[in-house]
């Protein structure tokens, strides 16, 4: 503490005396110093006092100081002091626990701090990111305080820290790698790290299982000497206890994967064990092995499994192994309890593992079978409740589907076995129905119910046993012994236990009705319980009980005892007790809190004896027949329902009257309805044949469309057949020819007279040329004799002379 | 029953292209018309023989929607075989080959077997993607190929069994360190680590051990 108050004088200068700083004024000084500084030794001081104060002032340096923090981490990160600080710090301000010196600090504290500053961490999901690459930092500084701020922020908010760290690349991964780490304080934090991790995560489950999780495992618990070592053991089988739990995959993983094989060393006992005794770490370590067994072959899981499971152990011998310590000496109570379940389950429904178990025996002189042995430890008043509930469960299980071992049981009571073993399980289990002790009495009774489960040949066998109640006296029956000890104990665990045993013997049993009509008194009593008015605490399961037999009576009855033939039973029931009555007692059962419990699971989980009152298997029983028996009832009803109105008293007249009222209402209601169904109807009509118009239309238009479709491809199919279009235009050409040629003709006749035309004006043409030259010859003669008579002419005749000679020459 | 290697092998592809059959018909011979869509991942194992060696065959298959692939990623790392799943009939699940195979090389060791698969083969009149165009996808990033039928079990042992080979083979070449779990393959109890030099010696057999399956 010196040392750290010497930290901070020099972290944040000294303080003028008798002017003490608050610790919010320090922390806030300290986060600007890690803000501000220059210097990464100045930083690293102020982080470290930080860290110190991170306890005390927990609200403060987290509300001040996580961002700066975050910062650091990233900015900082190759200097590994500084970064330990850091995770440190963050390790204390989101921890879920509560310190010493906050508290005294902090009085109002009733909102988990913690918490929230993880929530205001884990907002940006980069922040998990980073402290997984910490992880990777092979230094102590670094690494160990990344676990622990894993380990803080999973158990504040294990869902969110989860869905993170699967989605963040080969995040398991990397957590997976630590378990690899020598130095021991890592690896176990590591361990309780993926503890929290794993809880109720299927798929964080199942990653780490394939990254050789159960191998590494099991290498670290044989490390540290299976059971004899310490809690890091412990810690090792809660983790695979979580990798199995409800994950059928990874179940089947550890199977196929021969892990189980590996359990065996675990469950051999040193032979001077008895000198060295338990001590407490191993007794924890031994229950959690057991858990493991009994979680791989846990009634919940797939029936595939269960067998697979099942069959390994039996092979593996851990089966033996169980069954050894269940007979060996100085075993604590609460191991050979679970043991006991264990060697139940791994038995349950599994013929082969049965018979094994049938024939252990107990190394007592003589020697007895152990389930003797066990039986009568159930019942034995001195025994540790848990370990008797124990034995009835082993016991259920070793006779849960297995018909031999129901026989086997059986067989011990019957006339031609009896007196020849001195105790047998049938002997223990008689004796115990009818002994004092109450509980033993509901043990027994439910033990040997389970005898008779989907069963007949024994139902049937087990009426034959005869009992001899008192010397002299007649033997009576089992059956019958048992329905008068019904009528006399005062005890209602006792009650319901024998109730129970009736039941599942007369379920689907008509002999064992006719037995048990036959017990003088049997029906009354169960009229009178059936149509009591008054409970106390739980009394209403005996009436219900009583009427559930009653109705089993009923279901069951061949008619073969007068006076209590299915009718007469079912009137009784009306007029005694009266129908609804009956129902309510009836449905009662299922309705109690105490039902819902023993319904969940096979095994019995109270915890105190007065809670032992319904058992799992009747629960069963009761749930399939319940129906039946009120519809049984139901039916026989109508047979007789001749009453008239008449015989209604007013009230009854009222009731009726309003009822009638309500049908009418209804009727009105119904009526209304169906008129605006009608209507309704008609719309859709209406819509149909509008739909169905349109459908046509859409068809036509379709066709049109595929007509014109296919005459577009005829088209140019057309142009290739051109004789065709040649045949249609023939006619036409024909006659353009025709007529050309009639023009043509025309023609040529306009064009040979117009030659002939042409031929006479030529001829017209030559002559007047003949007579121009004759002219011409004239005039010259003419001009001649004038020229010769002295007249003078113009030149122009001469010229035009010249053209005459011209002309004369061209033509 | 003991053994001489443990490959863990993943199946990978798009949904529905028949990841968890395969497996069924590989592990229970049996075929599931209609399967639950997978979530996250499920276990299967068998064992098979490769050249008289027991070799035990852990299959992890995976959910091939796209909401699981960050949780279907944690698996790359430790596989030592991969099937890459296609259906032959659906051609966008051949388009999406190169987006696994990336993810694929990206996450796991570089040793990794990848075995490419065009399942569904009995839906001949319903394909899409030619076989051709598988083996051309397959060559060019050096992938074994196969087309099977998850239905009637065409080539589903084969595609695994091949895939071992090869793995087989690759350690027979001393390309992988088996000694190192982290690539998927471990070395049977009766080949015990003090016994390094195994492959070729250490064959004897499964008499030793407890004798369990």
């Amino acid at each position: 503490m010196e040392y750290f108050r010497s930290g901070l004088k020099s972290v944040l200068g000294t303080t003028t005396p008798g002017n003490q700083p608050t610790g919010a004024e320090i922390v806030e000084r300290l986060v600007s110093r890690v803000s501000t500084s220059t210097l990464l030794e100045d930083r690293r001081d102020a982080c470290r006092a930080l860290k110190a104060l991170s306890k005390k002032y927990r609200l403060e340096v987290g509300a001040q100081g996580m961002d700066i923090l975050k910062q650091v981490l990233e900015l900082d990160r190759s200097d590994c002091e500084i970064i330990g600080y850091c995770l440190d710090t963050l390790c204390n301000i989101t921890s879920k626990d509560t310190f010493e010196e906050e508290s005294e600090n902090n009085i109002n504290m009733q909102v988990n701090v913690g918490e929230q500053f993880t929530e205001m961490f884990l907002k940006n999901p980069e922040n998990v990111t980073l402290i997984l690459t910490f992880l990777e930092e092979y230094d102590f500084r670094v690494r160990w305080p990344a676990i622990r701020l894993m380990t803080s922020l999973v158990c504040s908010k294990p869902k969110d820290v989860q869905d993170i760290i699967l989605v963040s690349p080969m995040g398991v991964s990397k957590l997976m790698d630590l378990l690899l780490e020598n130095r021991e304080v890592i690896r176990n934090d590591a361990l309780l790290l993926l503890i929290n991790l794993t809880k109720s995560n299927a798929n964080i489950q199942k990653i780490v299982a394939f990254e050789n999780a159960f191998d590494r495992l099991f290498d670290i618990i044989k490390d540290e000497g299976w059971t004899d070592g310490g809690i890091v053991v412990e810690d090792c089988l809660l983790l695979m206890l979580n990798l199995l739990k409800n994950n059928n995959s990874n179940i089947n993983f550890f199977q196929e994967g021969a892990y189980l094989q590996k359990i065996s060393p675990m469950f051999e006992l040193p032979p001077n064990l008895e000198e060295v005794g338990w001590s407490p770490q191993k007794v924890s370590n031994f229950l959690c092995v057991l858990q493991l067994v009994r979680t791989v072959v846990s009634p919940n899981n797939s029936a595939q499994i269960i067998t697979a499971c099942q069959k390994t152990m039996r092979n593996a011998n851990l089966l033996e192994a169980l069954s050894n310590i269940l007979m060996a000496s100085g075993v604590p109570a609460d191991i050979l309890t679970e043991t006991i379940n264990a060697v139940g389950e791994v038995i349950r429904g599994n013929l082969t593992n049965q018979e094994y178990f049938a024939n252990v025996l107990a190394p007592s002189n003589p020697p007895r079978p152990a389930i003797v042995v066990l039986l009568m430890s159930m019942v034995n008043e001195k025994q540790p409740f848990t370990l008797r509930c124990a034995v009835l469960y082993c016991f259920e299980c070793f006779l849960f589907k297995n018909e031999i071992g129901q026989e086997l049981v059986v067989q011990t009571l019957l006339p031609s076995n009896a007196g020849v073993s001195n105790l047998s399980m049938g002997q223990i289990l008689c004796s115990g129905i009818f002994s004092k002790d109450h509980l033993s009495n509901w043990f027994s009774a439910v033990a040997l119910s389970h005898c008779l489960i989907e069963n007949p040949a024994q139902k049937e066998q087990l009426l034959r046993v005869l009992l001899a109640t008192s010397l002299g006296a007649q033997p009576v029956s089992l059956l019958h012994q048992s329905a008068v000890f019904l009528q006399h104990t005062s005890k209602l665990q006792a009650k319901l236990g024998i109730l129970m045993l009736l039941a599942q013997w007369m379920a689907h049993s008509p002999e064992a009705v006719k037995v048990f009509l036959n017990v003088p008194g049997s029906m009354a009593y169960l009229t009178a319980q059936t149509s009591a008015s008054e409970f106390d605490n739980n009394e209403e399961l005996l009436q219900g009980l009583c009427a559930f037999l009653m109705g089993l009576c009923v279901l069951y009855n061949d008619n073969s005892v007068p006076n209590y033939s299915k009718e007469n039973l079912s009137q009784l029931i009306e007029k005694r007790v009266g129908i609804d009555t009956y129902c309510k007692k009836l449905v009662e059962i299922s309705r109690h809190e105490v039902y819902a419990k023993a319904a969940k699971q096979p095994q019995i989980k109270s915890k105190h004896s007065s809670e032992l009152l319904l058992e799992f298997e009747f629960c069963k029983l009761l749930k399939t027949l319940e129906g039946v028996i009120i519809q049984a009832l139901g039916v026989q009803r109508d047979l007789s329902n001749g009453m008239s109105e008449l015989s209604l008293n007013e009230h009854e007249n009222a009731l009726l009257l309003q009822y009638k009222e309500l049908i009418r209402d209804q009727d009105k209601k119904l009526q209304d309805m169906q008129k605006s169904m009608n209507n309704m109807h008609k719309t859709t009509q209406g819509l149909e044949t509008q739909i169905k118009e349109l459908q046509e239309t859409n068809t036509q238009l379709i066709d049109q469309n595929t007509l014109l479709k296919a005459q577009l491809a005829v088209n140019p199919s057309n142009v290739t057949n051109g004789p065709q279009i040649i045949e249609s235009i023939k006619p036409l050409s024909s006659s353009i020819e025709s007529s050309l040629l009639e023009r043509v003709k025309t023609l040529e006749i306009e064009r040979d007279e117009a030659k002939k035309e042409i031929e006479r004006i030529r001829k017209d043409q030559d002559d007047l040329l003949e007579l121009l030259t004759d002219q011409d010859l004239k005039l010259n003669t003419f001009k001649q004799r004038l020229r010769d008579l002295g007249e003078t002419i113009d030149d122009d005749d001469s010229d035009n002379d010249n053209n005459s000679d011209g002309l004369e020459n061209e033509s | 029953m003991s053994y001489a290697y443990l490959f863990k092998y993943i199946i990978i592809g798009d949904t529905g292209v028949g990841k968890s059959c395969l497996l069924l018909q590989f592990t229970d011979k049996r075929f599931q018309p209609v399967h639950d869509l997978t979530i996250g991942v499920e276990f299967g194992a068998r064992m098979i023989t490769i050249d008289s060696k027991q070799i035990k065959l852990q299959i992890w298959d995976t959910a091939g929607q796209e909401a699981f692939r960050s949780i279907t990623r944690s698996y790359y790392r430790g596989a030592a075989g991969a099937l890459l799943v296609y259906d032959i009939t659906r051609r966008e699940t051949f388009n999406h080959l190169t987006t696994w195979l990336d993810d694929a090389r990206q996450h796991s060791n570089s040793n990794m077997v990848i075995m490419l698969i065009g399942n569904k083969s009995d839906l001949e009149s319903r394909r899409e993607v030619k076989k051709e165009e598988g083996e051309a996808f397959a060559r060019e990033h050096g992938l074994v190929f196969m087309e099977t039928s998850a239905k009637t079990a065409a080539n589903v042992e084969e595609a695994f069994i091949n895939t071992a080979k090869e793995i087989y083979e690759k350690i027979q070449e001393g390309v992988f360190d088996i000694n190192n779990e982290a690539n998927g393959i471990k070395i049977g109890p009766q080949h015990s680590p003090t016994n390094p030099s195994l492959p070729g010696s250490g064959g004897a057999g499964g008499s030793q051990g407890s004798g369990c399956c």
